[in-house]
């Protein structure tokens, strides 16, 4: 493709994916920061995948943009800031019970950004945008079967990262 | 157990269901402009360099918003919402597409035709981000009794200009085939276009007041850089007052005073502005009737714009006038007709002007543009030169066809090297220190 058809296929790009990209990283990120440094990372990696987006499987590689550039920018802010996962204990239990939902939506968004590409994109159709298994499945390249064992999978892996939390918050209610 | 799955179920959803903060949705705007941006400048991006870049942008806005908000807490303590003209020109920037109503009085007496003496005009302009700028404008000239009646379409994909004359019944089509002319019609009576200007220049702040029951702050220049830069236009009185309403810190009416080249005198105002416009790409096609003629049939062919041809444009200014330009503008040729009626015209001058009088007959733009391409491209050439920053310098004000080995035109090559034409018209290259010493004897 000449240097100005991906230019143009590029501009094309915002038109139909701009608001989606938005709405998608400004979740998973929660911070204008953080949203910042995975919007740019999701514009690089569009433009050097622009051929991919204009084809039937446009739609995929999209979340697969999305998803990739979400998990870069939590990894990058982790390196910065130090670990910030639930994991390494730095919620004690007493804070727990302090900082509410706000607190846990973050961790939670922390541990979307681990999950593997189709676990963390099947996870963002079912509880971000409300789709049905056979749109997730359509969109993902599988069956429905499959969209739903990604989505249990996901769930199953955040349950597993977070049950220490529940489990001091239990402990420190006793 | 059941518990916890339904509380990241719930989390989930509750992280699902958040909207979009509109400064989120501008944040996002402006990082694909800007990203877009960079890629139309240069074909093979460095894109290490350009996150390192953006990175460090980050940092500074962050540390510049910061010193903002300390030093706005003192500053602007009980005066409402501070305008600043960078804030209005990102505003500006993050609008899709907007309008706005022109009204323009344009005094020339030494243009000739249909457009000479006193004209009036009112126009519309609709300026949109993904479709270009389309203007219709009305007006009445005084000294011929004619109604003037012109719409302009700048289509930036497309790459073509549209100047359609109804009453003539007449159109051109002028394709872009040059980055240099692009650039420039798009700036065409762009306010976005005349704010970066002021931000660069001298400007001072004319306080608050009500414009049509709108609260407004202005900036005035009269900073005679606003002409410099891109188009070198040499104004002899510069009067931009910019009001801005302090609520939503987008223009509310900008007013030009300007004298142009000792000739051109133009008052306007445009306001009216409605922001955030939807437009469809169906208003951004012209509309020209079968029985209206095109005016250049062959399409323009744009001059090009090479030190060789800049020579040519010398020499061919040389021919008519007995001199060089005194300076190097978008002006030129128009400089170049008035002079054709000056008091001891040149032979060649005489010839052009029998010329350009018999194309004027023969309604024939074309032959007209091929007439005076070597200005255009003489013209051309320093605008280029002055944006690509080379720091040209022309001395055609002091340096004549007789000062044989002194610089009338320089630009910078390399980093020790810089590129001279001489008065006799002869170039070569040289070094900084030769290029001091050549300037040093140069007449003040």
């Amino acid at each position: 493709m000449e240097y100005s058809e991906r230019l143009k296929a590029f501009e094309e790009v915002k038109g139909r994916y701009n608001r989606f990209l938005t709405s998608v990283l400004w979740r998973l990120t929660g911070e204008r920061e953080l949203f910042s440094e995975a919007y740019q990372t999701a514009l690089l990696k569009i433009w050097q995948n622009v051929e991919k987006l204009n084809t039937p499987a446009a739609g995929a590689y999209i979340y697969k943009i999305a998803v990739s550039a979400n998990s870069t920018a939590w990894k990058d802010r982790i390196r910065k800031d130090g670990h910030i996962s639930i994991e390494q204990n730095e919620l004690e239990p007493a804070a727990i019970e302090k900082k509410g939902d706000d607190e846990l939506i973050d961790a939670v968004r922390a541990e979307i950004s681990k999950l593997s590409k189709k676990q963390s994109a099947a996870l963002i159709m079912r509880y971000l945008e409300q789709k049905d298994y056979d749109a997730i499945a359509a969109r993902l390249g599988c069956s429905e079967i499959a969209a739903r064992s990604n989505v249990s999978k996901a769930l199953a892996a955040l349950k597993k990262k977070l049950t220490f939390f529940w489990a001091r918050r239990n402990e420190n209610g006793k | 157990m059941k518990m916890e799955n339904d509380r990241i179920e719930m989390l989930l959803k509750k992280i699902g269901s958040q909207q979009i903060p509109p400064d989120v949705e501008n944040i996002a705007e402006r990082q694909f402009s800007k990203f877009t941006d960079k890629l139309k400048e240069q074909k093979h991006i460095n894109f290490r360099e350009y996150f390192m870049r953006t990175k460090l942008i980050q940092i500074s806005a962050a540390a510049v918003i910061i010193l903002v908000a300390v030093l706005g807490i003192q500053l602007f303590r009980g005066t409402g919402q501070a305008v600043t003209l960078a804030a209005v020109y990102e505003k500006m920037m993050l609008v899709n597409a907007f309008m706005y109503k022109g009204s323009s009085v344009v005094t020339d007496n030494k243009q000739q035709g249909m457009l000479s003496g006193e004209t009036k005009m009112e126009s519309t302009v609709i300026i949109s981000k993904d479709y270009g700028m389309k203007s219709e404008s009305l007006g009445f000239n005084a000294n011929t009794s004619r109604k003037i009646h012109q719409q302009i379409y700048i289509l930036p994909q497309e790459k073509n200009l549209y100047w359609i004359l109804p009453e003539q019944k007449q159109y051109m089509a002028i394709e872009f085939n040059h980055d240099l002319l692009e650039r420039w019609s798009q700036k065409i009576d762009d306010p976005r276009d005349i704010i970066k200007k002021i931000m660069t220049c001298d400007y001072v702040r004319l306080g608050r007041k009500f414009l049509d029951d709108i609260e407004v702050e202005g900036f005035e220049t009269t900073d005679p850089r606003f002409g410099t830069g891109e188009f070198e236009l040499k104004f002899e009185k510069l009067r931009i007052v910019l009001w801005v309403d302090i609520k939503t810190q987008l223009p509310v009416r900008v007013e030009k005073n300007i004298v142009i080249n000792e000739q051109m005198k133009i008052d306007s105002i445009s306001e009216n502005f409605k922001w955030d416009l939807l437009v469809d790409a169906r208003e951004f096609e012209p509309v020209i009737p079968e029985d209206y003629k095109n005016v250049l049939p062959d399409g323009m062919k744009m001059p090009s714009f090479s030190e060789e041809e800049a020579v040519e444009g010398l020499k061919f200014y040389l021919e008519i006038t007995g001199k060089y330009p005194k300076q190097l503008s978008a002006y030129l040729s128009q400089e170049l007709t008035t002079m054709q009626d000056s008091d001891n015209p040149t032979e060649a001058a005489l010839r052009l002007k029998d010329a350009m009088k018999q194309i004027s007959e023969e309604g024939n733009a074309q032959k007209a543009m091929e007439m005076m391409k070597p200005i255009h491209s003489l013209a051309g050439f320093y605008m280029m030169l002055v944006q690509d920053k080379k720091e040209p310098v022309y001395y055609g004000d002091v340096v004549g066809p007789a000062d044989a080995n002194k610089v009338l035109l320089r630009w910078k090559t390399g980093d020790n090297e810089y590129r001279v034409i001489y008065g006799n018209l002869t170039a070569e290259s040289v070094s900084a220190d030769r290029l001091a010493e050549l300037e040093s004897q140069i007449p003040k």
